[in-house]
């Protein structure tokens, strides 16, 4: 009996590993599973496995006709800074952009600011300005619609000293110098941060929604909580310019030019492509 | 003057190959705490062993996106910058191996864990498109979202139907079970519950989600015309993001040479100066101006 089990486990195992006939694996499960599971609860289990596995759920029809052209592996990456038409988002000489950050359109990184691993700054629609000292942490996506609900220039505008946490989504919004934005925060259409003024972590601040200037917002919808105080005010620039210094570490590990050239032709060179 | 340029030329080659050196004696220099820059294995389009994305030819897939495994992709929907969309790879096989050793798995499907996106929709920047293959109730659900669908910034949608002209907000986390019917839209940064339903024409928000109003006719159709407006968007990203290196490089050089161009200036002198043709947008790009073309120093 041992002999059997061994023999149908080795028989499955190898036939499993070459799923070609999906229908003779399919019998050959079920011969071993019924040879496996001597205990009647197991087997009950086993069936109605057996059973689930007949019935499909239907799909809906969709036609797709995939190109055969199409790269599923570019050897280049993502491009850091994506030029729409005439829009070329500059960033300034000692700004920090992280690789992995995608700037596409009307994006102006000013002096001394950050954007780092993961964030997308999308200004295909409508301007997107970031300040001096300013930072965009981590997998923000800072996005700016074609119109605001207000009325007012749907651009996005993150002005000086402000501190944009973790995770946030920004989309249209005007922050006025220095604030802190908590993460993953979701700031909509049309809303205005004024001037020192923080918002909580986790808040989301609805359309044309004013955060009226040195208070303390959080919530979802974003709710007043408390005015801050004169030192947590004094608080809020000391922040970014902390941040700052730290991205001048980060810049300073990136040289200006990489040497990856050098394994790009290697690669061309292997494969038989002219460099 | 054709051995004068051979000659510039080696020259310009002895100074990047002692360029090169000098730039192996500052590796050596940095030992052990030096920047390897290698080139990126960022996969876009991922097989998982035998299931491979099935992506029609007019999608846009952001370069910085990843399509996984199981996943279908109908013609002109977009998947932006930084998504994933993980289709699992669960199979007969997989679930005998469960069975042989003894334990018990909750996986008793088969083939139904899958992605499928419809076509004219976009799943926006940083958002995830999972399906659920372990749950504390024990089913597994594929993912399927319907056509024309808005799939608003850094959402999660976690095994979850998405019918057709659905919205969802920004922010929003769908866990699994969610069934968000059509012109239903999902407010920004709520999380949905395990098997809500959200019914036609509502907005939900909030956490947990509840009903909080009813959608207006004219959202409805904003819904729609959004989606249309990401169909143009993405063909402009989908063309850009596809360039050669020489491409890349002539427009640089054709957009800083038109830089110094103003329009008002040249106006005044009595020059009209033609906008290169590479630097052009698509008129529909932006939504409302698709009739009248837009100066391009006024954006």
């Amino acid at each position: 009996f041992h002999l059997n089990l061994s023999l149908s486990l080795s028989l499955s195992l190898s036939l499993s590993l070459i799923p070609k006939s999906t229908a003779m694996a399919t019998s050959i499960a079920r011969f071993s599973r019924r040879a496996l599971t001597p205990n009647p609860i197991r087997r009950f289990f086993a069936t109605s496995a057996a059973l689930a596995t007949n019935t499909e759920a239907p799909k809906p029809k969709l036609t797709v006709s995939p190109s055969p052209d199409r790269a599923k592996w570019d050897y280049r990456g993502q491009r850091q800074i994506i030029p729409l038409g005439q829009w070329l988002p500059k960033v300034a000489v000692d700004a920090y952009v992280a690789p992995n950050v995608v700037l596409a359109g009307q994006v102006t990184v000013w002096d001394g600011s950050s954007v780092w691993n993961g964030a997308v700054l999308r200004g295909d629609l409508n301007k997107i300005t970031l300040g001096f000292c300013a930072n965009v942490q981590e997998r923000c996506v800072v996005h700016a619609a074609w119109s605001s609900p207000t009325g007012l220039p749907a651009e996005t505008l993150i002005d000086r000293y402000v501190t944009v946490g973790a995770y946030s989504l920004l989309r249209s919004c005007t922050i006025e110098p220095e604030c802190i934005i908590g993460q993953h925060s979701i700031l909509m259409e049309g809303s205005l941060v004024e001037t020192r003024s923080i918002l909580e972590a986790g808040s989301v601040v609805p359309p044309g929604r004013r955060i009226p200037s040195g208070e303390l917002w959080g919530g979802n919808p974003a709710r007043f909580i408390r005015t801050l105080t004169n030192e947590e005010t004094l608080e809020i620039p000391k922040l970014a310019v902390a941040i700052n210094h730290l991205s001048g570490d980060y810049f300073s590990e990136f040289l200006p030019y990489s040497t990856v050239y050098l394994e790009v032709e290697k690669f061309k060179k292997s494969l038989g492509i002219a460099v | 003057m054709g051995t004068l340029g051979r000659v510039i030329y080696t020259v310009g080659n002895w100074i990047r190959g002692s360029g090169q050196a000098l730039d192996r004696v500052g590796s050596l220099l940095q030992g052990s705490h030096r920047l390897e820059e290698h080139l990126s294995r960022h996969r876009t389009l991922m097989s998982v062993f035998d299931k491979s994305p099935l992506v029609d030819k007019d999608v846009f897939v952001a370069p910085s996106a990843s399509v996984i495994g199981d996943v279908q992709i109908g013609k002109g929907s977009s998947i932006w910058y930084g998504c994933v969309l993980r289709g699992s790879r669960f199979s007969v096989f997989l679930m005998r191996r469960c069975e042989i050793a003894g334990t018990h798995c909750n996986f008793c499907a088969g083939d139904v864990n899958n992605i499928s996106v419809g076509s004219g929709t976009n799943i926006q920047d940083n958002s995830l498109v999972h399906v659920a293959k372990t749950n504390l109730a024990g089913k597994v659900l594929p993912t399927t979202i319907g056509d024309n669908v808005t799939v608003g910034h850094s959402a999660v949608i976690h095994g979850c139907t998405v019918e057709d002209e659905a919205f969802v907000g920004m922010g929003a986390t769908l866990l699994d079970g969610v069934v968000v019917e059509k012109h239903a839209m999902v407010a920004a940064g709520s999380l949905v519950r395990e098997n809500t339903r959200i019914p036609s024409g509502e907005v939900w928000g909030g956490n947990p989600a509840k009903f909080m109003r009813k959608l207006t006719d004219e959202e409805i159709a904003y819904i729609s015309k959004s989606a249309e407006n990401y169909i143009n968007l993405a063909h402009i990203h989908a063309a850009e993001n596809s360039k050669s290196f020489e491409e890349i490089e002539i427009e640089r050089a054709l957009r800083k040479k038109y830089a110094r161009k103003d329009e008002d200036y040249d106006s005044m002198l009595g020059i009209v100066r033609e906008t290169p043709a590479e630097l052009i947008l698509p008129d529909n790009v932006l939504p409302e101006k698709t009739t009248t073309r837009v100066p391009t120093t006024h954006y």
